[in-house]
């Protein structure tokens, strides 16, 4: 960038510009155009006798998204994926914690170890969790063994969707939580605690301030591409527990009903982008360059 | 407290063994039912390597398989082609204008993938374009160019233009400088781009699911279908043939990264130790 000589043509006739084409071609027909035609989309309505879509500026579809129905669906889906960010928070810290602790090749070995899994094919891990949390699965002889449960339930209900959110997504917390944490000293950590900080304090004046970036692009990372999820409950919720990404595909290839999945899209992006916009998005692109 | 606060890792390196173990459990569980001879899998019926020969024998098994490296393949090429003409074009332009760029990229990451591909889905059908490989491979290159960008972009700022200037101020011409002195130094950076995105692509469900119409199908389109019908042994079996293709790819970028550690900024992100 600075390093490059500034040359005299730098404008947009400068043939340097054309390299942006490709890119910039592709990125407007494809990713831009779709966004703009389910808006436009969304303002539309359709006749269900004839699937005519009419184009007009009605707020009906958006109506519809916000009644009783759909709202009780969109409600579930954030919670769940709330709760599963911070299920991969809770188990991705301490993990991140003993990780950024090794030294050396151990330390190489333990996140190739996370990111293993991240590389393995998603419908195939998701699949995996489907025989582990089985009625009569490994899971259910182990807890049993253990006198714990009983009689386990807990595939095609929510709690699967969450623990397949949390299985599949922990990768995407644990590696910006361990760039933040690699980088704490602990001599800092030795230092409160050898001023009479009790440990608890410790983590929570001098580790948790100073991880902050990680536990945001962490939480971002995780919770933005959960609130959309679609695969994980189309495997783990056996077609009862829908989550918004689903119904939202229903609309499109199911019902056909164009205007409302449209509307249904616009409400998710939306949604997504306030909470990109409130959250520190350098942290974001600091964990993916 | 000294005491307290060293039993602290023992602690936590035992939660960490035990998440480490249930990472992998479904994983195991998925390959060790690919040889497990009883067809209702409750339980350890013998070894058998059945299932692989019944999924090779299956015609749409085969089919599928093909149609998704085709998709990969085609995808891992425009993508990097994409991504290096906009690594280029990053270079010179203005700060405000790759600010802009740079926005349009992480929105095409993080944006959901259902919305991504039912709005291209929407935009297809509007066209009364059919649906196929290209409009699969249409998809997955706007989300996985992205990704393919910011490595390559990321290797291309640690890169000084001076070579390349000395090559020109010798009479090179500028395609020339480019193949001979820009492509090689970025040759690691490509190698893990090209992986991530071929894997990625391999793996990707949402965009193959809406955007291959009735006529095309990937692999993990037919194991979605084939999970969400019943639970077959079979599944276990193609389940552990697309892991193997996966992590083949991880496995390559893994040791580029390992020799050379500026291409691994994705796979990992250790402390940087550059200039």
């Amino acid at each position: 960038m600075s390093t490059v000589p500034r040359r005299p043509r730098r404008g947009w006739r400068s043939p340097r510009q054309l390299l942006l084409l490709p890119t910039a071609g592709w990125a407007l027909a494809l990713f831009l155009g779709p966004l703009v035609l389910l808006v436009v989309y969304s303002f539309g309505s359709i006749d269900l006798l004839t699937f005519q879509v009419q184009f007009g500026w009605t707020l009906s579809n958006y109506g519809d998204v916000f009644s009783d129905l759909y709202l009780e669906t969109i409600g579930r889906s954030l919670l769940l994926s709330v709760g599963s960010t911070l299920g991969c928070l809770v188990i991705g810290f301490p993990l991140a914690y003993a990780i950024s602790r090794q030294r050396g090749k151990w330390q190489v070995l333990l996140l190739i170890g996370v990111m293993v899994p991240f590389w393995t094919s998603f419908v195939v891990r998701t699949y995996g969790l489907v025989n582990l949390l089985d009625d009569n699965g490994p899971l259910a002889d182990l807890l049993q063994w253990l006198g714990l449960v009983d009689n386990l339930r807990l595939l095609y209900t929510p709690w699967s969707i969450a623990i397949g959110m949390v299985y599949t997504y922990l990768p995407l917390m644990v590696l910006p939580l361990f760039v933040a944490l690699e980088r704490l000293d602990p001599a800092v950590m030795h230092a409160a605690a050898d001023l009479g900080a009790p440990p608890r304090r410790v983590f929570r004046r001098v580790v948790l301030p100073l991880a902050a970036p990680g536990i945001a692009a962490g939480c971002v990372l995780v919770g933005v591409p959960a609130t959309g999820e679609y695969v994980v409950p189309a495997i783990l919720g056996g077609d009862k527990t829908l989550m918004y990404g689903n119904v939202v595909a229903n609309q499109f290839t199911g019902l056909g009903n164009y205007p409302f999945g449209a509307a249904l899209a616009v409400t998710l992006t939306t949604l997504v982008t306030f909470v990109l916009l409130i959250s520190r998005r350098r942290a974001a692109a600091e964990a993916w360059a | 407290m000294r005491r307290r606060m060293r039993r602290l890792p023992h602690l936590t390196s035992a939660f960490a063994a035990v998440i480490y173990v249930l990472l992998y459990a479904p994983i195991v569980l998925v390959v060790l039912n690919s040889f497990n001879a009883n067809e209702r899998l409750v339980e350890w019926g013998g070894f058998t390597t059945k299932w692989y020969s019944e999924a090779l024998a299956d015609s749409r098994v085969r089919e599928d398989f093909l149609a998704s490296l085709l998709v990969a393949v085609l995808t891992t090429a425009i993508a990097l082609v994409l991504a290096v003409t906009a690594a280029l074009w990053a270079r010179s332009a203005s700060a405000r204008a790759r600010g802009w760029f740079d926005g349009s990229t992480y929105l095409r990451i993080i944006l959901p993938e259902v919305v991504i591909a039912l709005g291209l889905f929407l935009l297809l059908t509007v066209l009364e374009v059919p649906l196929g490989v290209g409009t699969i491979v249409a998809g997955h290159v706007v989300i996985y160019s992205a990704y393919a960008t910011i490595i390559v972009q990321a290797r291309m700022m640690t890169l000084s233009s001076t070579m390349e200037e000395a090559a020109l101020d010798l009479g090179a011409t500028p395609w020339r400088a480019f193949r001979r002195v820009t492509l090689p130094l970025l040759a690691p950076a490509l190698l893990v781009a090209a992986m991530l995105t071929f894997t990625f692509s391999f793996d990707n469900v949402i965009v193959s699911l809406f955007l291959g119409g009735a006529e095309t199908e990937t692999l993990p389109v037919l194991v979605l279908g084939l999970i969400r019908i019943s639970i077959s042994p079979e599944v276990n079996a193609i389940g552990t043939g697309v892991m193997l293709i996966t992590l083949a790819s991880f496995t390559i970028t893994a040791i580029v990264a390992t020799f050379r550690p500026t291409g691994a900024g994705m796979l990992i992100p250790t402390r940087r130790k550059d200039s």
